[in-house]
Parts: C-alpha cells; sequence; structure tokens
C-alpha cells in the first residue's frame, strides 16, 4: 500500500451514495440508518441504498477491480463514475475536476474522451459493420469519416480482428463481439477504461483468452482500468487492488495478497475459502527470521516470489531458500512454512507473525 | 330450442378458458374425489358462472321475451336529422368548413387527382416500368433472387390487372393508395416518435389505440361522412385514420424495445440526445418500423377498397357496383385484382424489411450501398422523363385489344354451380341447402333464444362472464355497452346481429383450433399452410364475400362463412404459435414420463397455452365482428345491412346508431373474451 501512496489519484471517491426509491436524497444523512443491513434500510425508508457511503481512490495506471456478488451494487457504482446513473450524495473528483458539478457539456466532454466503457452485454449497434461500430464513438465526438475510420482500423487490429472489420456484429462469436466492444472503447484514446462485467456473458476458455488481452493492453499501455467483476479469481488475476463489495458497501480494499492472506471479516473469509492460496500469498508473508549459519545457504528469492514458485525451488534444491531483497537476507523459506500457507494453518498468526518478523528482519 | 342458444354464450369464452383444464386434472387424479362436482365447490367463480346461465335459461322459457323496455329508450334519429339537415345546409358557409375543413378536403382531393393525372401522364409503359422497378429496388436491386422475385411479381400484377380489364378502377385505387399511405405513415411516424419519446404522450395514445383496434373499419367512414360527405376525401381521411396507428405503435415499440445496452453505450461514449436517437434508436427500431409500413399499407389497402361505399371509387366500387348487381363474374374480376395488388405492396414491402435484416448477417459488396441510392435517384429520373413524354408515347390505359373478357365466363360457371351443386344432389344436398338448413337449425334457433331471454338475464351474463374472465371492469364495460343498445332502441336488431357472430365465432373457434393444433403437430402442415395464412391475413375484407355468393348465394349463412374464412386465419396462426411457443422443458420432461402425443396435448400444451389461446378467440371476435357487418352488403340483414344503406344513401340517421351499437356490441364482446393479463400482471 505504501507504494501506491507515489502515485496521484485519477478517480477520486469519497462518501459516494446511490439511493434508489422515494425520498432519497434523505437516506445518506440519516445517521440512524447506518449499521443496518440493505433489507433492514430497505424496510424502514422503502428506499434501496445500492451505493452506501463508498470511498476509495484509483491511481493512475493501476487496474481497480471491484468485486462482489450480483447485487452487491458494483455495476451501480461504475455507472455513477460517469453519471450514466446519477449519485444521491458524496464527491467525485476526476483528476482533482468535481464530477459531480459538471454541466452537461463538460460531462458529454468526459464521457467523449476521457472515460470509456466496456459492457457486459456488448451494447454493438447491430447495422453498423465492426468497423463503424469501433468508430462509433468518435463519430459522436464529431471526427471525419476518413480519420475516424482509420483510427477505428488501427483499433481492430489491434484487439486481434484483423480482416472482420466489415462484418457485422450478429456473425462473429461472442467473444470478437466483446473485442469490438474493446477497441470501440480503446477508439477514443480515453483516460481510464471502465469494464462492467465484459467477460461474464462469454465461454470460460474465451474469458481467459480476454483476460490474457487485457493484461496484455494494460502491460503496453499502461491504461488506468476500473474493472467489475463477480468472478474471484479474475480479480486476483488482474487487480493491482480489490475492492470488494457487499450490500452496496466497501467491506476490503487492498491487493489481492491482502485480501486472501488477511480477510478482513468472515465474509471475505468464505468468500476467498476456495482461492490456491499458494498462487496468490508471497515468500514475504510465509518466511521465517533465519538460523545461524542458513544465512549463507540455498537458492535466492525475491520477496514478492509467490509461494507455488518458491515450493518448486525449494523442492527442486531439497533445501531452504533464502528471501533477499538488495543483497539484504530478510528471513528463510522452508518446507514447514511452505506446506503451512498450503493447508491453511494458523491462518491469522501466521500472517501476523511473518509481517511482525518481516519488520524485524527489515530493521 | 330457445335454450340451447344462451350455453353457448356462456360456455364460449369459459370455454376457452378453463375448458381444457379439467381433463387432465381429473384423469389424473381419478382415485380421488369426483372431478368435476369437487372443482365447482372449489371455485366459487364456476358456481356463479352456472348460477348465471342457470338464471338466463330459466327466464328464457319462462318469460318467453327479452324485449328491452319501450320507455327506457331515447329518441336518437330526430335530432340526428336534424344535425344531418344542419351540415347539408351549411357544408359551404359555415366558418368551421370555410376555413378549416373545405381545405382539409379539398388537399385531399387535389392530392389524388395529382397522382391521378401523374399515372394518366406516365401511360401504361410508364406505371409497369416505374412499378416493377420500385418493387425491384425495394428487394435489394440486385441479382438475388429477392430483388427478382420482387421486380417480377410487380410486374406480373400490373400485366394481369391490365389484361382483366380493370386497369382504370386499379390506377384508381393505386392513386388513393398512394396519398393515403404517405400521408398515414407520416403520421404515424410522427405519433410513434412522439410516443416512443415521451412516457407522458405513450400513457395518452395507448388507450386510444387500443380502442381504435377493436372497432371495425367502417366504423370510422360514418363520422366522416357526416362531416365531408360523399367523395375522395372522407375516403382519403378514414383511411389514414384507419392506416396511421400500426405505425405509431410500431415505431413507438421499436423505440422502446432498442437494445438498452446499446443505448447506455452510446451515451457512455457521451452522445447527445439527438445522436442517440440518430444514430442508435432509430437504427435500432428499423425492422419494427418496416413492419409497422407493411401493416399500415395493407390497411390502407383494407380501406380504400371498403371507402368505395362513400364514394372512394376504384377496384372497390366495381366490387360494390357488381355485388349489387350481382355480377358475380365482375366482382370476382375486381376482387383478383384487389388480391393482386395487396400480394404486390405486401410482398413489396416485406422484401424490403427481408432486406434490412439480411444486411445485419451478411457480408454485402462494399458498393452496394452507392448502386442503391443510383437505382433510386435512375427511378426517380425515369419517373420524370415518363410523366413529361410518356402519353404522347403510348396510351394512358392498357391497350383494349390486350384483354380477356372473363366476366361472363365466370357467371355461367356460376350459375351452372348454383344449378347443378347448389341444391338437389341426392343425399349430399348442396351448397345452398347446407346454407339454408344451418340458417334454420342453427341461426334462428339461436337468434329466437337471445330474442326471449329478457334483457336484464343478458346483462347479468355479460357481467358474469366479464368479471370470470377479465376484470370487473371488463364486466362494466360490456354491460354499459349492451345497456346503450337497449336505449337507442336497437335491441331486437343487435341481438340479430349478436346470434350471427356468435354463429360465426364458434365455427371460427372450432375450425381455428383444429386447424392450428394439427398445424402446430405436423410440421408439414405448417409449411404448407404459412404461405396461404400470410395472403389471407393481407387481404381486404371485401374480397371475401365474393366467392361466398358464388357457393351459397346471399343471406346470413353467406356472411357467415365470409366471417369464418376471414378471421381463422388469425385464430389459426394463434393457436399454432401458442402451442409451440410452450415450454419445450415441460413437453420433453412429459415425453420422457412416456406421454403419448394425445395425452402431451390435452395434459401440457394445451392447459400451457390456454391464456394464449384465449388472445386467439378474442382476435377472432374482432375480426368476427368486422366481417359480419360487412355481410350486411350480401344480405346478412340486421344492423350491418342498416350502416351499409346509412352509408350508401348517406342517410345518417339510419347509420350512426346501428354503427355505434355495432360497436358497443364490439366493445363488449371484446371485453369479456379479454383475459386479463395486463391487468393481473400490472397489479
Amino acid at each position: 500500500m505504501s507504494e501506491s501512496a507515489e502515485h496521484t489519484p485519477v478517480i477520486s471517491v469519497r462518501n459516494l451514495w446511490k439511493v434508489f426509491g422515494p425520498k432519497a436524497e434523505n437516506v445518506p444523512e440519516n445517521s440512524a440508518l447506518k449499521g443496518l443491513s440493505a433489507a433492514e434500510v430497505r424496510e424502514s425508508t422503502g428506499c434501496t441504498a445500492a451505493v452506501r457511503d463508498v470511498s476509495f481512490d484509483v491511481n493512475k495506471g493501476e487496474v481497480f477491480v471491484v468485486m462482489g456478488l450480483s447485487g452487491s451494487g458494483k455495476s451501480t457504482l461504475v455507472r455513477c463514475l460517469t453519471r450514466l446513473i446519477e449519485p444521491t450524495a458524496g464527491t467525485l473528483e476526476f483528476d482533482g475536476d468535481d464530477v459531480r458539478g459538471m454541466d452537461t457539456e463538460s460531462l458529454r466532454t468526459l464521457r467523449r474522451h476521457r472515460a470509456s466503457m466496456v459492457f457486459q452485454n456488448f451494447g454493438l449497434l447491430p447495422h453498423r459493420t465492426v468497423l463503424d461500430n469501433v468508430a462509433y464513438g468518435l463519430e459522436i465526438q464529431g471526427v471525419g469519416k476518413a480519420e475516424r475510420r482509420e483510427r477505428a482500423g488501427e483499433m481492430v487490429d489491434k484487439v486481434g480482428l484483423e480482416g472482420l472489420g466489415h462484418r457485422r456484429p450478429a456473425q462473429l462469436s461472442g467473444g470478437q463481439q466483446q473485442r469490438v466492444g474493446l477497441a470501440r472503447a480503446l477508439a477514443v484514446d480515453p483516460e481510464v477504461l471502465l469494464f462492467d462485467e465484459p467477460f461474464s456473458a462469454l465461454d470460460p476458455l474465451i474469458r481467459r483468452d480476454m483476460q490474457e488481452e487485457v493484461v496484455r493492453l494494460h502491460n503496453e499501455e499502461g491504461r488506468t482500468m476500473v474493472f467489475i467483476t463477480h468472478d474471484l479469481s479474475e480479480a486476483l488475476r488482474l487487480g493491482d487492488r480489490i475492492a470488494l463489495m457487499r450490500d452496496g458497501e466497501i467491506v476490503q480494499l487492498g491487493s489481492p495478497e491482502e485480501i486472501v492472506a488477511n480477510p478482513a471479516d468472515d465474509y471475505v473469509r468464505d468468500f476467498v475459502r476456495d482461492v490456491p492460496r499458494e498462487q496468490v500469498i508471497s515468500v514475504r508473508r510465509a518466511m521465517r527470521p533465519a538460523d545461524a549459519g542458513e544465512a549463507e545457504d540455498g537458492v535466492a528469492l525475491t520477496p514478492d516470489t509467490l509461494v507455488s514458485d518458491a515450493i518448486e525451488a525449494v523442492a527442486r534444491s531439497g533445501k531452504p531458500a533464502r528471501v533477499m531483497k538488495d543483497g539484504k537476507l530478510l528471513g528463510v523459506i522452508d518446507h514447514d512454512r511452505l506446506l503451512s500457507v498450503v493447508a491453511r494453518l494458523g491462518e491469522d498468526d501466521a500472517t501476523g507473525a511473518a509481517a511482525d518478523e518481516g519488520k524485524v528482519a527489515a530493521v | 330450442m330457445s335454450t340451447a342458444t344462451t350455453p353457448t354464450l356462456d360456455k364460449e369464452p369459459a370455454g376457452g378458458a378453463q375448458g381444457p383444464a379439467p381433463d387432465p386434472d381429473r384423469r389424473s387424479a381419478d382415485t380421488a374425489q369426483d372431478g368435476l362436482a369437487a372443482r365447482l365447490a372449489a371455485n366459487p367463480k364456476w358456481l356463479v358462472i352456472g348460477f348465471a346461465a342457470l338464471v338466463v335459461l330459466v327466464s328464457a322459457v319462462v318469460t318467453g321475451d327479452g324485449a328491452w323496455p319501450g320507455g327506457w329508450t331515447a329518441d336518437i334519429r330526430t335530432p340526428l336529422e336534424d344535425l344531418d339537415n344542419w351540415l347539408v345546409d351549411n357544408r359551404d358557409s359555415h366558418w368551421l368548413f370555410l376555413y378549416f375543413l373545405l381545405h382539409i378536403s379539398n388537399a385531399a382531393e387535389s392530392g389524388v387527382d395529382a397522382i391521378v393525372s401523374l399515372f394518366d401522364s406516365l401511360g401504361w409503359v410508364g406505371v409497369t416500368v416505374i412499378g416493377t422497378l420500385i418493387a425491384w429496388a425495394a428487394g435489394g436491386a440486385d441479382r438475388s433472387r429477392r430483388a427478382v422475385r420482387t421486380g417480377v411479381t410487380a410486374l406480373a400484377v400490373f400485366a394481369v390487372c391490365g389484361i382483366l380489364e380493370m386497369w382504370a378502377p386499379t390506377m384508381e385505387t393505386l392513386a388513393l393508395m398512394v396519398v393515403a399511405v404517405i400521408i398515414a405513415a407520416l403520421l404515424g411516424l410522427l405519433l410513434g416518435l412522439a410516443s416512443g419519446l415521451s412516457d407522458r404522450f405513450e400513457k395518452l395514445l395507448r388507450p386510444v389505440f387500443d380502442t381504435m383496434q377493436v372497432m371495425p373499419a367502417f366504423a370510422y367512414l360514418l363520422p366522416l361522412l357526416l362531416i365531408f360527405g360523399v367523395g375522395i376525401p372522407s375516403a382519403l381521411i378514414a383511411t389514414v385514420i384507419y392506416a396511421a396507428p400500426p405505425m405509431a405503435r410500431l415505431t413507438s415499440l421499436g423505440l422502446r424495445g432498442a437494445d438498452p445496452v446499446a443505448l447506455e453505450a452510446a451515451r457512455s461514449l457521451g452522445a447527445s440526445p439527438w445522436q442517440r436517437l440518430y444514430t442508435a434508436k432509430l437504427p435500432l427500431a428499423r425492422k419494427q418500423m418496416m413492419l409497422g409500413l407493411n401493416q399500415t399499407i395493407m390497411m390502407c389497402l383494407s380501406m380504400v377498397v371498403l371507402a368505395s361505399l362513400i364514394g372512394g371509387g376504384g377496384l372497390g366500387d366495381e366490387i360494390y357496383q357488381a355485388l349489387g348487381k350481382l355480377d358475380i363474374g365482375t366482382a370476382l374480376t375486381a376482387g383478383v385484382a384487389v388480391v393482386l395488388v395487396a400480394v404486390l405492396l405486401d410482398r413489396t414491402t416485406s422484401a424490403a424489411g427481408e432486406r434490412l435484416d439480411a444486411s445485419q448477417t451478411a457480408t454485402e459488396p462494399a458498393g452496394m450501398a452507392k448502386v442503391r441510392a443510383a437505382v433510386w435517384g435512375g427511378i426517380v429520373v425515369l419517373l420524370a422523363v415518363f410523366a413529361a413524354v410518356g402519353s404522347a408515347v403510348w396510351e394512358s390505359e392498357w391497350p383494349e385489344s390486350w384483354t380477356v373478357s372473363w366476366g361472363q365466363p365466370v357467371n355461367d360457371a356460376v350459375n351452372w354451380f348454383t344449378d347443378h351443386l347448389g341444391s338437389g344432389i341426392p343425399v349430399v344436398g348442396g351448397t345452398v341447402t347446407w346454407a339454408e338448413g344451418f340458417t334454420e337449425f342453427i341461426l334462428n334457433p339461436l337468434r329466437s333464444g337471445l330474442l326471449a331471454t329478457p334483457w336484464w338475464a343478458l346483462l347479468l351474463l355479460v357481467a358474469v362472464v366479464g368479471w370470470f374472465v377479465g376484470t370487473w371492469r371488463a364486466a362494466l364495460a360490456g354491460c354499459v355497452g349492451l345497456a346503450l343498445i337497449g336505449a337507442m332502441g336497437l335491441w331486437d336488431r343487435s341481438m340479430d346481429t349478436l346470434s350471427q357472430v356468435l354463429g360465426a365465432l364458434v365455427l371460427t373457434v372450432i375450425v381455428g383450433l383444429i386447424i392450428g393444433i394439427v398445424s402446430a403437430r405436423v410440421e408439414r402442415a405448417e409449411r404448407m399452410l404459412r404461405p396461404v395464412l400470410d395472403t389471407m391475413q393481407t387481404m381486404p375484407q371485401f374480397v371475401y364475400l365474393i366467392p361466398v355468393i358464388a357457393l351459397v348465394g346471399l343471406g346470413r349463412t353467406a356472411g357467415i362463412i365470409a366471417a369464418v374464412i376471414y378471421a381463422a386465419p388469425a385464430v389459426i396462426r394463434i393457436t399454432t404459435q401458442a402451442l409451440r411457443g410452450v415450454d419445450p422443458a415441460a413437453m420433453e420432461a412429459s415425453k420422457s414420463l412416456g406421454a403419448t402425443g394425445k395425452q402431451q396435448l390435452f395434459q401440457v400444451q394445451l392447459p400451457l397455452a390456454r391464456k394464449a389461446l384465449l388472445v386467439g378467440v378474442n382476435q377472432g371476435v374482432v375480426l368476427v365482428l368486422s366481417m359480419v357487418v360487412i355481410a350486411g352488403l350480401i344480405g346478412g340483414g340486421a344492423l350491418g345491412y342498416d350502416v351499409v344503406q346509412g352509408l350508401s344513401k348517406g342517410n345518417l340517421a339510419q347509420g350512426l346508431p346501428s354503427g355505434i351499437a355495432i360497436v358497443c356490441l364490439g366493445i363488449m364482446l371484446d371485453r369479456i373474451s379479454q383475459p386479463a393479463v395486463r391487468s393481473r400482471k400490472g397489479s
């Protein structure tokens, strides 16, 4: 988390509320409702609080994942960011500009140039060719036909649809259609890409392809992304940071490793129970202080190495491995520690201890 | 015998609603208590229905006279005659006419005149060439099968109309059509846009459209006759009013049904409301709008033909005159021309719709859009050239030497048919004999039964059935409609019409259900039926009268047969769709349990499709009623006769009350046969 402080937030959300129902604007101010569950709020006010008092920053260049089950308010939240759904209360800044205070014209400029969205069900226009669908955002901006066709053509190639520019959406597979949706969003060269469960409607194999596509694009361009999903493994694979939502509230916000290793409450713990921990947790959390004599011997690993990779290294050498950073020994990881991660022994103590030991070692 | 009539009334809608249900239940639960009695006791609605039916039976037998009390009627003839006289006196002098209505009527007249003279100066070659080219261009303007087929159809239609000596009336009809379609489509488009984009407008228009859909076509003629008198303006305006709603309805539906995700995507890209309308909403609604245009055109044709009753001229007039003279040959010839024009218009517009569809799933050569624009441009240029020089080069009408007169041969054939097959065939009888039998043994008892039933018992029955099938509002509307009829002093004549409607309705439902079930279960039957039904549903009502007269002569039965033929396609189609629309999982489950085809039909398909089947019955009611009235032209008598007479003689006092009575009957029948799907879901 200390790293993110160096970045400037692109999107900054503070105490954001979205309430549906009669007299919705009264709900955020009503402190009596604090701590009530969504069902209880609905009972006492007749309103549905889809987003409740949510605050977070999205930093430049990161993939920020909002994760939750259906009905948790995540899709509403992402629509609030460009006011496709009007928030009820709270502040919302985009590069320091107050989004909620924008008039229609500047809001339109925001949507045209600074943030574009990829939808779960694609939202393509069936009467247009792939090329014209991709160029649609530029057309709305008023870009001339020749130029927008050219730029759309580049995007079509970029997302791997070479030669399909003259097809209609109905002639494409689901995965290809979503590539068109992705290209359409990229074509306007936005600062931020918003993804609303973009791959939920796709087959698992194609979903995997598309996730890799997103990772590739992110690595190439470093574009800021806000990614909504209900799929934990997708969240863990893509997210630099994950906000876990439940009943409109963020229950935990942190890196994938923090969420898996350090669930904030039983709900999150339940959620991450089936995650293969060795693929998320790094050796920094799993190591122990070095005993005398271990400092000189064994494979050297960086603290960010995943436990699954460490297992391979330790198994090959048959000896404990050293965790090194900048030539300094931070600790040692051996069979016992690795196994206890996989077997989730002493979950909270182990991680807590590891964090303490990490500090000790760092000093 | 009189008692046999009333149960038909109650069993009809009720039977449609619950008929299939008790069967399977009883069969599956035969170990439990005796089905029917238990069900009756369990469902108080059945008890009430039974009670109402009993009241009707007993009161009909006891009183034997159902006349509406004379003291409760209002004299509406005198004020109507006064109004009519006033209108005749003031039509040329009152400011309302001078500054408003006369302008409309003049514009209508000159619009149609302009098109007629355009056709004249194009000449027969010009009209045929341009018509064929337009059809070909609508089909895609290329060498695809669709485009060529549409073009060839158009060519054939023009040629046959010419050969049959129907060129001049066909041109008259087409001229009226061109103007009516343009105005109706534009009006419909505007209303559709308004109600598609504004919720308030939608709320305002929807009930109006709903009511308009139930009204028989000729109901629009009466008020216009009143204002504009006999002639083209009345015909044109009635046509526009009658035909605009489908365009408006479907445009609105298309705009509202547009993929919400696509619209949200447009919004998320920063599209302004106008951009959203132009680039997303309208293109997404294109298919529905094309369908609306098709329906509007077909309704225009239907009305233009019917409007010959009030001076619309053209093919309808030929049929109307010929029917009056019992000249079946000429009527049939004109009828064929109407059918051909209907086929031409339907094929052309649906080809255009198909092309739009296909363009979304097939890749076209890049230059095709330009080619198409060039073709349309060429057509316009050609039109101008032909209009300038056409009449100088060739005649304006189809050359007479190229015609075949088959009026007389047809008349001979019909005479031979009536003489040899109409009656007197040993054992079998003959078509005319059957018709007479139907009148004597079914219609007459039905009518006397209705007449014998006291008015209050009938009101009670309508109320109970309406409440049972729909809601209390339906019951109320039905009763008010019936009471209004009584108050206008038209009770007896309305019962006569009602007996015909019920007779036709029962036949329609029987025929429709049987054929519908067959075509739902036999793939091949459905494939064979579909084009036939498609064609039948686009035909103007008038056309159906002609063959029926040839077969069974004039009379009520002829009207009923025409009504059955006219209404059955809709019922067949809805039945087929309803049965096929049954959840395939339920069908598969029953099959996996080893159900026979019959068990599947009675235990799964019919019960599950019940709601949709009721919609079919409801459609049947509306269609049958509108046809039975037109049967006033061929001896149907009663209200239909009054209306037709009132229209053709311009006799308002005779036509208008009967017209209102028919509308009342229509609303009553529609409401008590309309399953309360909407209202129940809504609440």
